[in-house]
């Protein structure tokens, strides 16, 4: 086991180092000037020669005057020494600029999560074992709807509909404007600022996840060895649950998995309706920017959690089922 | 009289009585400070307050003028700079046998940060050693030494002492401009500075003095004050302030800055101080902004220019309960020419595509109604236009839409051939004979047998991704009729903002391809600052245009030269100089027309009506004017 996962740690140092030079130059070879951007606005109140000095200077600060390849490996080495950059932008280090948005991911996709989840689940082994009644039915219709529609248009119809009709909830934001609260209230302020896109999230969520979960649960239900578990006499509820689902979750892990390996990821969409400070969002402004050392930096931290989660995967897959455990 | 007529009389009376003082009330300046506003910006805040050394984010800009005041020199609502009574004393300048020009300023005594500590000269005299000083530079901040005398030596390391800076007493400080920026129109800016809170930009212990060469700082450990300087750059905790607002937080999570009354403050330029008592300023975006507003989560949404929006801020105020107020963008959306190759070097080929454009029709569709058109390169709220509008409606050619004015343009230009040198019978592009130096490189050109070169009517514009003004340009100018029956082609390329700037700079640091001149054409817009200054705008000096001055490459001397006369041949204060230099640059500007202004905007704001005095235009937004409003009691 243990030789396994240092065997697939080496891969994965391999793929992530080429994942970095070609985002890396990649990234350097679209056409633009930092350097000018950056002091394009003062031209009008500078001498000629003076803002060519902060032409060059600004070059020089940026590294622009080095060749490419030397850039990236002293980028490249940098992000194994936890220098992930500067914002071009935001003229602060990348880390300092991440931490926010980070918290404010982290805080929302868990319990947008969990809910799903918590809604999924159940709905998609309760539509398994009802299959073709009403409710099902309905539930596919939904769940098609739901998939089918774009998150930003429910986004935007659930606006309309909670915030401002019925009012129910706020239409953007993380807290009230100008709120001083502290402790427990202002997490449950936060909390009922984020209701809304947690609802849409969820909304969003269910027809992929509870299909999936229904399809894996009808195929468990199929089973021989369910009929033998039924004809032993087994309570219903021990052969859904115990029987079926364990082995419907097989499929299912992975989409599991990678959910929460997802909660480091903002929704670009999401965020963006709601004005929520994301990790989706910064990821969205620093492409618009053209702010390339934030981009690279979320994109190669986003790589490293693929490649992990690529490997749990693999190893949960031993966890659940016996037969593919990895020992070698 | 009887008794009923009595008490009818005395109740008339009575509320008469309550009328007038009701009357009175509303008429009394606001004197005490209550409400909050909630201001939405669709820019986000950075909470970088380092005085725009390093970020220059409009957001961030507006926190920074409340909290931020007392400068030396201010711009009014007009665009019009002077020095602040309330700050400055008394002032004066002099001009030494070297051309040298000092500003001599004493302050006025009282002013106060909100912490309660006096400002005081030095305060003036930091901030210029701190914003020129190396450690700035150091710190990536984007201070240019420029007009100080002895700056640019203090800065590179040369001098520990700021030749150009003195601090000449408890109150009184210089400024000294070094000759080669002098005369210049706007030389009075150049005297704006602003006190720095030393407790808390410099470390304990640093002080500014001056033994008459220049003020210095003493006690100051560079690496301590680099720690000092990044740590005020973002504090926003007791931040010390000296403008009409204080900020109480900045919420690094919602993007929310929260400010509150100045206690302190004396005053703005007109000694007025803020009676709403607390700003929220959040960022909102565009999608559900209007959501924000008829929910109360935002009170004010700014400078809207999209027909639809503004459509529905007009609704909401129809409907009661929100207001609105417009004004002038002091700039433009246009169509840039580059005018050194190909057929847009030609004066006929500009002026066609200029007649071939019904630029009414378009700022109307573009702008939904809501934006005008201007014929040179000047805002309808500049003084200049307003005190020489008459001579400009006279002597400015307007291009109003005209296939035949276009025809002609284009036949008086030479452009009567077809791509075989014969007379051109009205089918396909038109084509000029030319020299083999207007010919130069241009992808297009025919050469025919006997050697002669012909250029064709065929001008390749580089337009912007997801622009709706390049979208509208195609239908409106690019693609209809009248463009094709006068023998013009326009060939629109699609590319991104980066990649048409480096076609545009002709930056061969970006690739080889961008120094080949390819566009002729490019949709971009401007604006105007209070200082109109065009000079280098139409420099000849080749190695000014590399550096990207002049990118219309239209290499014209009378222009050139009513440019830089205009900023640097004008005394400050000589209005009526500059404004005839201005009318003529105008004129001229308007004559080669290197650019087609599109549409100017009426941009709106929108605000709930317990605002009074809202009063904006495009020098003065509402966060310069918020000091000035007031809030009616909540209902």
């Amino acid at each position: 086991m243990a030789k396994y996962i240092l065997k697939r740690l080496a891969y994965m140092l391999v793929v992530f180092t080429i994942i970095a030079a070609l985002m890396f130059f990649l990234y350097n070879l679209i056409p633009g000037d930092p350097a000018r951007a950056e002091v394009e606005a003062l031209k009008s109140t500078l001498k000629p020669e003076q803002y060519e000095q902060m032409y060059q200077e600004a070059r020089a600060r940026l590294g622009l005057d080095q060749p490419m390849v030397v850039r990236f490996f002293k980028w490249y080495f940098g992000i194994w020494t936890g220098h992930f950059g500067f914002s071009n932008y935001y003229k602060a280090n990348v880390i300092d600029i991440v931490k926010e948005p980070m918290m404010n991911t982290l805080f929302i996709n868990i319990f947008s999560t969990f809910l799903a989840l918590g809604c999924t689940i159940p709905l998609g082994i309760y539509c398994a074992v009802h299959q073709q009644s009403k409710f099902d039915q309905g539930v596919q219709v939904g769940t098609i709807v739901g998939y089918s529609i774009p998150g930003y248009i429910i986004a935007l119809i659930f606006i309309y509909i909670f915030s401002v009709t019925l009012r129910w909830f706020p239409v953007s934001g993380s807290k009230a404007p100008g709120s001083s609260l502290t402790g427990f209230p202002a997490l449950m302020e936060r909390l009922y600022y984020i209701c809304l896109p947690l609802i849409v999230m969820t909304f969003s969520a269910l027809g992929g996840m509870t299909r999936y979960v229904r399809a894996a649960m009808i195929d468990a239900l199929s089973m021989d060895y369910i009929r033998t578990a039924r004809a032993k006499g087994l309570r219903e509820k021990v052969v859904i649950y115990s029987h079926a689902w364990r082995n419907a979750l097989l499929p299912v892990i992975t989409l599991i998995i990678g959910w929460f390996l997802g909660i480091f990821s903002g929704s670009i969409i999401i965020e963006n309706t709601f004005n929520l400070n994301g990790m989706g969002q910064l990821y969205y402004k620093g492409l618009t920017n053209q702010d390339y050392e934030l981009v690279l930096a979320m994109q190669m931290f986003y790589t490293a959690v693929s490649l992990v989660g690529a490997l749990l995967i693999d190893l949960s897959y031993g966890l659940v089922d016996p037969r593919v455990r990895v020992n070698k | 009289m009887s008794r009923k007529m009595k008490l009818v009389a005395a109740l008339l009376a009575v509320m008469m009585l309550v009328g007038v003082l009701a009357g009175c009330k509303a008429n009394t300046p606001a004197n005490t400070v209550s409400g909050q506003q909630i201001t939405g910006s669709t820019t986000e805040l950075s909470g970088d307050w380092g005085n725009a050394w390093w970020t220059n984010n409009a957001a961030d800009n507006d926190v920074r003028s409340l909290m931020n005041g007392y400068g030396t020199v201010v711009v009014n609502q007009t665009g019009e700079y002077f020095f602040d009574p309330t700050v400055v004393a008394e002032h004066s300048d002099s001009t030494d046998a070297d051309g040298n020009k000092t500003f001599t300023m004493k302050i006025n005594k009282g002013l106060k940060y909100n912490d309660g500590k006096e400002i005081t000269a030095k305060d003036y005299v930091a901030y210029m050693l701190l914003a020129y000083s190396p450690i700035i530079k150091d710190m990536g901040g984007k201070v240019t030494p420029s007009q100080v005398y002895g700056a640019a030596a203090y800065q590179a390391g040369e001098a520990t002492e700021l030749a150009g800076v003195r601090l000449l007493g408890d109150l009184e400080f210089s400024v000294t401009i070094n000759a080669d920026f002098l005369p210049y129109f706007y030389d009075i800016t150049y005297a704006g500075v602003s006190p720095l809170p030393m407790q808390m930009w410099l470390p304990e212990g640093v002080d500014v003095k001056d033994d008459g060469n220049g003020a210095y700082f003493t006690g100051l450990d560079a690496d301590k004050a680099k720690e000092t300087v990044e740590k005020a750059r973002y504090l926003s905790e007791k931040r010390v302030c000296s403008g009409p607002y204080q900020l109480e937080s900045f919420d690094q999570s919602s993007l929310q800055a929260v400010l509150t009354v100045n206690p302190n403050y004396a005053g703005n330029f007109e000694g007025q101080k803020a009676s709403i008592a607390k700003v929220i300023y959040v960022k909102v975006i565009t999608e559900t902004e209007f959501d924000q507003l008829s929910t109360g989560q935002v009170d004010v949404l700014q400078t809207l220019s999209d027909g639809e929006e503004i459509d529905k801020a007009l609704d909401l105020e129809a409907k009661g309960g929100f207001k609105t107020a417009n004004y002038l963008r002091a700039g433009y959306g246009k169509l840039m020419f580059q005018c050194d190759f190909g057929p847009t070097q030609f004066i006929g080929v500009r002026h066609a595509i200029a007649y071939l454009l019904d630029r009414n029709d378009f700022a109307t569709t573009f702008t939904g109604g809501y934006g005008s058109v201007v014929h040179g390169p000047y805002g309808l709220a500049m003084w200049m236009y307003e005190k020489g509008e008459e001579e400009l409606n006279a002597k400015l050619n307007t291009y109003t839409y005209s296939l035949d004015s276009a025809i002609k343009e284009l036949e008086e230009a030479g452009f009567t051939l077809n791509e075989k040198g014969e007379p051109y019978a009205g089918e396909g592009p038109r084509y000029k004979k030319v020299t083999a130096e207007e010919a130069g490189d241009y992808a297009h050109n025919v050469t025919l047998d006997d050697g002669t070169i012909l250029m064709p009517c065929i001008i390749e514009w580089s337009s912007s991704e997801n622009n709706p003004v390049s979208e509208l340009l195609a239908v409106k100018l690019a693609n209809t009729e009248a463009t094709k029956s006068a023998g013009v082609v326009i060939n629109q390329h699609v590319m991104t903002f980066t990649e048409l700037l480096n076609y545009m700079y002709r930056d061969s640091s970006q690739g080889d391809q961008y120094a080949v001149p390819t566009y002729g054409m490019y949709n971009l817009a401007t604006n105007f600052s209070p200082v109109y200054d065009m000079s280098y705008s139409w420099t000849s000096d080749p190695e000014l245009v590399a550096q990207g001055y002049n990118t219309n490459f239209l290499f014209d001397d009378k222009l050139d030269k009513l440019s830089m006369d205009m900023v640097y041949g004008v005394e400050s204060g000589d209005n009526d100089t500059y404004l005839k230099l201005w009318l003529e640059y105008i004129e001229r500007w308007n004559e080669l027309l290197p650019e087609v202004p599109l549409y100017s905007n009426d941009y709106h704001d929108v605000y709930a009506d317990k605002f009074d005095h809202y009063d904006v235009s495009s020098y003065w937004s509402s966060i310069d004017q918020l000091p000035y409003m007031t809030a009616k009691a909540e209902k």
